[in-house]
């Protein structure tokens, strides 16, 4: 079950942030700076899943944005790690070639993505076959500007 | 493209395309951009964090004038709403504007409410009091005819609602279920799985409408009752047995590809997890066609369900050998999945570790503490008595460099559990390593771990096992390494620990031959003037040097030790002391109360003190007044004052309860029932024996007496 969505850039800024379980407003920013801080003390080599408390991180690094997406013990982690791909992928093509301020500027739409992409306690839908597609995440640049795709490589992730 | 990204596009609002024709966010960026666009440029400009709280102070207090300025048109209040949606993401509170969002939901054309109701979403949650208000909205919503407003209805139904409303809507989204609309129905799917979350029982009656989802010519909805079905099936399995064969025919259907993709294999797994049966053939099916669409999430759910159920060896081998990709490919996050799918198997399969130990051992050392915390879990699977002195071994490592209590808590219970197993039996090899290893797990994690486990160890010692001499051996060994750390300067130990030790050496310092029993009391005295040693350690530090004082002969450190204690501040050490002092002067006494080595024998308690009965007859015969039990006590009280004052029957509210009952002291030896105080119900008579004295006529406020004590109660009495 999904606990949290996050969207926080490199600099610890949060771009978007879905709860769906009611956590106080002054103890979201804690979680997320720490979440943010866990995330990018990772290196390229270790893996995208993070124990943390007692819930699961799954994170995804696309340019300078993390997309963060906290679950419980149920969920199948490599499902999550997919469906935060699918998700990027339809917000692509909506808004073609997105980039990190579009996030701030159309949250509502981004809220209104994720709404319709899946709802609260529906564990995500997979977009399997798309694989050969897949974007390679991106170290890049630092400018928020810089669209997801990065330097768009198109070798498959596996 | 896939069919679920032209779905969700098409769901998408694409009511921007309504307002401007221009369409696309192109346009949609020039109004946006104007106040929201300045003020994320502002934060981002930004350096410091105090910098952004004052900008952000001050755009609140702008956006608070605002929304309470009543020539605000509901598009400002819709340009205000995303702002201060903005703003509660960034962590400031923004409750002022609540209600105003829910005011945009009810009124609002269609994309002010689309704002509205995600402001709603966003802003409250289940338990908030504003909730309440929405239903109506919610309710006019759900029935009207303008699709896309049924839509957000729904989802805000199974985003956030209040339970005590779930029969109003309940009926109405019943009718959406048959909605010639399948993205409706699937909503309605999804609603109707929160109310079966928070409240399973109110939608007993409609499972057969569920099983209609199932078998909806819409993968959507079908999808979404797979949900609700996972749920149920988790709490009563044997009940869906029937359903089997409908999800086997699902899941061929989507391996055939017949369905589109976008489809959620792993749910139809975890179903079928549940059930225990021997569907071996359309397991084979489903894992040979997975290899070739390589999705690993699936295969991970394969394996898993392979295990789960009647084992098939075919199967298992496919299994296997799955596994065996995982583990060994070089990419990181499916190591991790191998790892995770070697622990489901583990103890089924043991001969799995075996091919793979190489690989194990590897990953124990891996950089990436998470791989490592994986494959210490594995390893606890597998602990047996030949490799469980390794096993413990890394686990310590790995606690002596972590940081974190969640990670501290978790493996301090796992050492614990393969060492102290149940208190029935341990993996140690030997005495010594076992001592040294519990003493090492004591000192990181004392604070931290779960109480059970000192007691489990304390019990283990004390039980034993079933040789007599391994025991002493034991225990000696534990004493001795006790005194040698407590020998140790300026090392604090948690207290829990220094509990355990107090315990031990109390109850089996006479095992020790070359220091006197009056040493240890020296040294458990040391301990007890020490100020970093809690009140309760205390307590136990005290217990022990009164267990030890008969042994020892005779020693100025008790008597220094009653005398500094019975004076102290703490009453319970006060008590501790006396009582030593008394039992102090008659040795032979205290021999016999606390005998040596007798901690596993039930003590007989006599309840009644029937001992005492010839002292209670020869004082009733000496005319001492017989005992009263404690409500005859009070009963006798209250008819004496009874004279003094009249009973008032009074119709009260609820609140003037509570403000009597806040100062009356709760135990009130009243006979009446207890009252409820509940915001919304109150009771609505009750009694109560109060003195009314009343000094003016005009005055609003009763002066009443109760228990003696003044007080005055605003007259709210009808």
């Amino acid at each position: 079950m999904i606990k949290f969505f996050l969207m926080v850039n490199k600099q610890g800024q949060t771009r978007l942030s879905k709860y769906y379980e009611h956590v106080d407003i002054n103890k979201r920013t804690l979680l997320e700076t720490e979440v943010i801080k866990s995330c990018l003390s990772r290196s390229n080599e270790q893996c995208s899943f993070i124990e943390y408390k007692d819930f699961k991180l799954i994170y995804r690094q696309y340019a300078a944005l993390f997309i963060v997406v906290g679950v419980n013990d149920t969920e199948n982690e490599m499902a999550i790690y997919e469906f935060i791909h699918n998700f990027v992928e339809v917000l692509d093509e909506y808004f073609s070639r997105v980039s990190e301020l579009d996030v701030s500027f159309f949250n509502t739409v981004f809220h209104g993505t994720w709404q319709a992409h899946s709802s609260p306690y529906q564990e995500p839908i997979d977009e399997l076959p798309k694989i050969c597609s897949a974007l390679e995440p991106q170290q890049a640049c630092f400018s928020p500007d810089s669209s997801f795709k990065g330097a768009a490589s198109t070798t498959p992730i596996y | 493209m896939s069919d679920i990204v032209e779905k969700t596009l098409t769901a998408l609002p694409g009511l921007f395309l309504q307002n401007q024709p221009g369409g696309g966010p192109a346009a949609a960026k020039a109004s946006f951009s104007s106040r929201l666009g300045s003020l994320v440029r502002g934060i981002t400009a930004l350096t410091s964090k105090h910098e952004e709280e004052k900008l952000i102070q001050q755009e609140l207090s702008s956006l608070k004038a605002t929304v309470s300025a009543p020539a605000t048109t509901l598009k400002m209040m819709k340009e205000c709403m995303v702002r201060l949606i903005y703003c509660e993401m960034l962590g400031y509170d923004a409750s002022f504007g609540y209600i105003h969002a829910i005011k945009l939901a009810q009124q609002g054309n269609l994309l002010e409410k689309r704002v509205g109701y995600l402001a709603v979403s966003l802003f409250l949650h289940e338990s908030h009091e504003l909730l309440l208000l929405l239903v109506n909205t919610v309710v006019k919503d759900l029935q009207s005819t303008n699709l896309v407003e049924v839509c957000m209805a729904l989802t805000v139904v199974s985003q956030i609602f209040p339970r005590e409303m779930i029969p109003a809507v309940l009926p109405l989204i019943e009718d959406k279920l048959q909605h010639s609309k399948e993205i409706i129905r699937r909503k309605a799917v999804l609603a109707l799985y929160k109310f079966h979350l928070i409240a399973p029982n109110q939608v007993q009656h409609i499972h057969i409408k569920f099983r209609k989802a199932l078998c909806d010519r819409d993968v959507g909805v079908m999808a979404a009752s797979l949900h609700i079905y996972l749920r149920m099936i988790k709490e009563n399995s044997s009940g869906y047995k029937d359903l089997t064969g409908s999800f086997v025919t699902i899941l061929k259907q989507v391996v055939g590809g017949k369905l589109p993709v976008d489809f959620n294999y792993h749910i139809l797994l975890q179903v079928l997890q549940k059930y225990i049966l021997l569907l071996y053939l359309t397991m084979i099916l489903t894992i040979s066609a997975i290899f070739i669409f390589l999705s690993l999430a699936i295969l991970f759910e394969c394996v898993h369900t392979v295990y789960s159920i009647y084992p098939k060896s075919e199967l298992l081998e496919k299994a296997a050998k799955c596994i065996g990709k995982f583990v060994l490919s070089p990419k990181i996050n499916l190591k991790y999945l191998g790892l995770k799918a070697l622990t489901y198997v583990i103890q089924q399969d043991p001969t799995l570790a075996l091919q793979h130990q190489m690989t194990i051992i590897e990953c124990l050392d891996h950089p990436d503490p998470i791989i490592k915390r994986e494959t210490l879990e594995l390893l606890y699977r597998i602990t047996n008595a030949q490799n469980v002195t390794v096993i413990v071994q890394k686990m310590l490592e790995y606690l002596h460099q972590s940081k974190e209590e969640y990670v501290i808590v978790n493996l301090v219970g796992k050492i614990a559990d393969v060492l102290v197993l149940n208190t029935v039996d341990t993996y140690a090899p030997d005495n010594a390593w076992f001592i040294q290893t519990m003493n090492a797990v004591f000192s990181v994690g004392g604070d931290v771990m779960h109480p059970d486990i000192p007691n489990n160890f304390l019990r283990l010692l004390a039980e034993g096992f079933d040789d007599e001499t391994e025991d002493q051996q034991l225990r000696l060994y534990a004493v001795q390494s006790y005194l040698t750390l407590l020998d140790m300067e300026n090392v604090f130990y948690p207290q829990r620990f220094l509990q355990v030790m107090s315990w031990v050496l109390g109850e089996y310092s006479y095992l020790l031959d070359k220091e006197t029993p009056a040493e240890v009391i020296a040294k458990l005295y040391k301990l007890l003037m020490n100020d970093s040693v809690s009140s309760e350690t205390k307590t136990w530090l005290i217990a022990a040097v009164t267990k030890l004082t008969p042994q020892a002969h005779s020693s100025d450190t008790v008597e220094r030790l009653i005398h500094e204690f019975t004076i102290s501040l703490d009453t319970c050490m006060r008590q501790h002391a006396f009582e030593l002092k008394h039992l102090h002067e008659n040795v032979e006494l205290m021999k016999s109360l606390l005998p040596v080595d007798r901690s596993c024998e039930d003590l007989a308690v006599d309840a009644s003190l029937s001992f005492l009965d010839g002292f209670v007859a020869e004082g009733l015969s000496q005319g001492a007044a017989p005992y009263k039990p404690h409500h005859q006590r009070q009963e006798e009280k209250l008819s004496q004052e009874k004279g003094n004052f009249s009973w008032i029957c009074v119709k009260l509210e609820s609140y003037f309860i509570t403000q009597v009952l806040s100062l009356v002291p709760i135990s009130f030896p009243d006979p009446h029932p207890a009252l409820t105080l509940h915001p919304l119900k109150g009771p609505s008579i009750c009694c109560f024996p109060l003195c009314v004295h009343v000094f003016s006529s005009c005055s609003s406020h009763f002066y009443v007496r109760a228990c003696n004590i003044w007080f005055s109660v605003p007259a709210l009495i009808c």
